[in-house]
């Protein structure tokens, strides 16, 4: 709605770090389906959930029995539910309006990588990628988990058995894969350790295209973009490749079936090829020929026209930055820790990336005033202009002047009500979707209210905010060092020096506010604590029939 | 009783139904709620009133709390969009938040260098935007309290800010005469609106369609603005505004009208395309500082300078 007012060409790729965000040692991020809400998995085994617009905490979620890092979070469709993976090998799923959990399951191996399925408002149906097995679809519903096929066998006429069990008696071979879902949920895609591509139905587990990569390494990530029309992978062999799917976005089963039946006189693994070849293309390759390193969670942005991919190196906190076209367009450097994890916003050009340190970046574009947007008359040049004058420019009353015609037709009908559809094209309408949490006000304690009246009389004193940046740490939100100048009158007034009596009078006002902001903040995680405790132990009994 | 001006046969004339006179000074704002059960006034004589309202009832608006803690004169409330909070700015330079239910006060949002005048909570209801006679536009935290970014808005006191319908931009008008559209997330100035004339603007407020913008000047006009084109593109007039800052409103439940206060004690109505003036509705006994419009209902509210709170509604057939 705003798209019409806002300079159009504001949707490019972030340039600096804006802030960062901290609440213990963050592993791993997800944004919801709108960038509202960023989910982070702590190595302490909770997560916290963030309202992006204020960078403000806006739910953690704990579980009493996990204390092992998380190793992923996802969110469902509609952002109602939050699937959290952990190194206790355990998959947890999350109702995120209510903060309890729905189900929970261990596995046999650590998920490195769990997603739930992208295709159902309220999926209760996972993917999950160990480490060191390959990877499996996870229903909560019936409580099983269902191996899906890392190769085609070379029998040309037999099919990836089915290993339906509730938990897997034989030993799967070790043969690490990175898998995800296609954007709607239907099909599986497989990068596994011979860089081969597979196309998978989960519901019948049957393998039903294959595409061969040209090197032949192992799979370490395999993306798709928003809209599903590309897919990224990143192999070990340094390379991002892109492919771009050349299936239907609806029914893509049948079209599979069809693509399939079309082909005759080929069988087994031929004929998985040609499918496949129908499915996928190359499209690009990326890689820093110079450096030659290994990337580490590639993936594209919102709009798929860039695409983005941390360098694995450690002790430097490199993002690289190449538009569709192949054409590295930036190099974004952090502090020196190493990246561990890499999100793009769904809308913004934002890009949000956790450190080994366990503190999340957000890196945004560097913002150059409008003047223009000042006072409207007001036009910005590129380079100089020579200055013509009007005829009557040194009248002493300009022809311009003398005659003022109100060109406005104000009979025209005006419609205040209509909206336009909203620009999210791939949402279904019908289904509620958990845009934001509700914001719950943190009360004053009587500590703070004692010294409003020093505050009022502190700011009359001088211009700054103090109190308002006293706060400012506590809610775990900073501004980074470097850019604080930057940031000009929002930011920059916390450098202002205070007076003499100012300072001391914060002085003295500094430890009580810190402290009954700390306790404040500390009373309610365990009054938030004791919620969780409560519906965990209430709850389980009804987590079967929740859905 | 209402005075009625030749109108179309399908108009229905409002009639004065209720006068609540709970308030002992000037009311300066008054709000309903996003589902329209309650009605909160905001008064100089430091306090704010909610009502309930129920159209089945007579009479329609029972007083139901009051709310004290401001040290000074209250300008501006409003509503959570879950109508579980309220959120005042008052003449002690703090925004004052309440929890509707208890009537208790949460929190005091400290920053404003002189008097907060108008305030408004985005349709997300996490973030509250306020403008002040210190001619800033401040957005602040709900859950935190703390001021997000403050914005050099204006060079004269900020007379009303609102949001648009998702919450991404906000406008802000001032005595400067300029109307400015700020992208709430960046706080960065999108627009500037200002015609070739610029009286000081009085209020300013979204259509709901977030595509137009209501403009009051102290020249007796209201004009409303298309925003991406920058030009105004209806004219009100017949009312006297020349002094106070007046707040008008959109009425969509029966018609597309305009609502507005007016300096000669009367609440006057037009209809939004043609310009007619529709009804001027009296019963004031001085002026007409603000007007909220029922969000379902036919029912207008109306504050003014002689203390009291008056309920309109359409005259039963």
């Amino acid at each position: 709605m705003n798209a019409p007012i806002i300079d159009p060409l504001q949707g490019d790729f972030p340039e600096v770090i804006e802030e960062y965000l901290e609440h213990g040692v963050i592993k791993c991020v997800a944004f919801n389906h709108r960038g509202s809400l960023l989910a982070a998995g702590c190595a302490d085994g909770g997560c916290v959930i963030w309202d992006f617009e204020t960078r403000g905490i806006a739910k953690e979620i704990r579980d009493s029995d996990c204390s092992a890092a998380i190793t992923s979070v996802s969110w469902s469709k509609y952002g109602h539910r939050l699937l959290v993976s952990a190194a206790d090998k355990s998959l947890t799923l999350w109702d995120v309006s209510t903060g309890e959990k729905i189900a929970r399951t261990i596995l046999q191996q650590t998920p490195l990588q769990a997603r739930l399925n992208p295709g159902l408002s309220s999926p209760s149906l996972c993917l999950a990628c160990p480490l060191s097995s390959a990877p499996m679809i996870v229903d909560f519903d019936i409580d099983c988990t269902t191996l899906l096929p890392v190769s085609v066998p070379e029998m040309p006429d037999v099919l990836a058995p089915p290993q339906r069990s509730k938990c897997p008696e034989s030993n799967p071979p070790f043969s690490p894969a990175a898998a995800c879902f296609n954007k709607c949920g239907d099909l599986v895609y497989i990068g596994n350790s011979k860089g081969e591509i597979l196309i998978v139905d989960y519901k019948s587990v049957r393998v039903l295209a294959l595409v061969s990569a040209s090197g032949a390494a192992p799979v370490k990530n395999i993306v798709f973009s928003r809209n599903g029309q590309y897919l990224l992978t990143n192999s070990h062999d340094r390379t991002i490749r892109i492919y771009e799917n050349l299936l239907p976005a609806k029914n893509v089963l049948k079209s599979l079936e069809d693509l399939g039946k079309n082909i005759d006189g080929l069988d087994g693994i031929e004929k998985m090829k040609t499918v496949g070849s129908k499915c996928l293309t190359l499209f690009r390759e990326f890689q820093d020929s110079v450096t030659k390193m290994h990337w580490k969670a590639p993936c594209f942005s919102g709009d798929g026209e860039w695409v983005v991919g941390g360098s694995a190196c450690k002790g430097e906190h490199k993002i690289y930055i190449w538009d569709r076209a192949g054409h590295l367009v930036k190099i974004l450097e952090g502090p020196k820790e190493a990246l561990i994890d890499l999100a793009w916003h769904p809308v913004h050009p934002i890009i949000v990336s956790v450190s080994l340190a366990g503190l999340v970046y957000i890196w945004a574009k560097d913002y150059t005033e409008n003047w223009s947007a000042f006072a409207p008359d007001f036009k910005e040049l590129e380079e100089n202009e020579e200055y013509v004058e009007r005829e009557d420019e040194f009248d002493l009353i300009p022809e311009t002047e003398k005659v003022k015609v109100l060109d406005v037709n104000e009979d025209e009908e005006v419609d205040i009500d209509t909206v336009e559809k909203d620009a999210f094209s791939d949402s279904d309408t019908s289904v509620e979707e958990l845009r934001y949490l509700p914001a719950e006000p943190i009360p004053d304690t009587n500590d703070q209210q004692d010294n409003l009246v020093e505050s009022i009389k502190l700011i009359e004193g001088q211009i700054s905010a103090s109190p308002a940046s006293e706060e400012a740490g506590q809610n775990g939100h900073h501004a980074s060092s470097p850019q604080a100048e930057e940031m000009g009158e929002t930011r920059g007034k916390r450098k202002r020096k205070p007076s003499e009596k100012a300072m001391e009078l914060q002085a003295e006002k500094a430890k009580p506010l810190k402290g009954s902001g700390k306790t404040v903040r500390a009373k309610n995680r365990a009054a938030f604590d004791q919620e969780t405790d409560d519906s965990i132990n209430g709850g389980d009994d009804d987590d079967d029939a929740y859905y | 009783m209402a005075e009625e001006v030749p109108a179309t046969a399908s108009f229905t004339p409002y009639v004065h139904s209720q006068t609540l006179t709970s308030h002992i000074r000037a009311v300066s704002s008054v709000k309903f709620s996003s589902d329209g059960r309650l009605l909160a006034s905001a008064s100089a004589d430091k306090t704010i009133r909610t009502y309930t309202v129920n159209t089945e009832n007579d009479p329609i608006a029972e007083p139901v709390r009051e709310f004290t803690g401001h040290e000074n004169g209250i300008s501006d409330v409003a509503f959570s969009s879950d109508a579980r909070f309220i959120v005042s700015a008052s003449d002690d330079k703090t925004l004052k938040l309440w929890d509707v239910e208890t009537g208790s006060l949460i929190k005091t949002l400290i920053g404003h260098t002189n008097y907060a005048f108008c305030v408004n909570f985005n349709p997300q209801s996490n973030m509250i935007v306020s403008g002040s006679f210190d001619e800033t536009v401040r957005i602040w935290d709900v859950t935190t309290g703390k001021c997000l970014k403050v914005l050099p808005a204006h060079s004269d006191p900020v007379t009303a800010v609102d949001f648009n319908r998702d919450g991404s931009l906000i406008v802000s008008s001032s005595y400067d005469g300029l109307c400015r559209i700020w992208d709430s997330g960046t706080g960065h100035c999108v627009k500037t609106l200002i015609d070739d004339e610029n009286p000081p603007v009085s209020f300013v407020r979204f259509s709901p369609n977030g595509k137009f913008i209501l403009v009051g000047t102290l020249d007796n006009t209201l004009r409303l603005w298309n925003i991406a084109s920058a030009k105004f593109l209806k004219t009100y007039t017949g009312h006297v505004n020349a002094q106070y800052c007046i707040s008008s409103a959109f009425s969509v439940t029966n018609g597309k009208r305009i609502v507005s206060g007016s300096e000669d004690n009367c609440v006057y109505m037009w209809e939004l395309n043609s310009r007619k003036l529709l009804q001027k509705l009296e019963g004031h006994t001085e002026t007409v500082m603000n007007v909220a419009c029922h969000p379902t209902e036919n029912l207008i509210a109306s504050g003014s300078l002689d203390k009291s709170v008056r309920i309109w509604t359409q005259k039963k057939e």
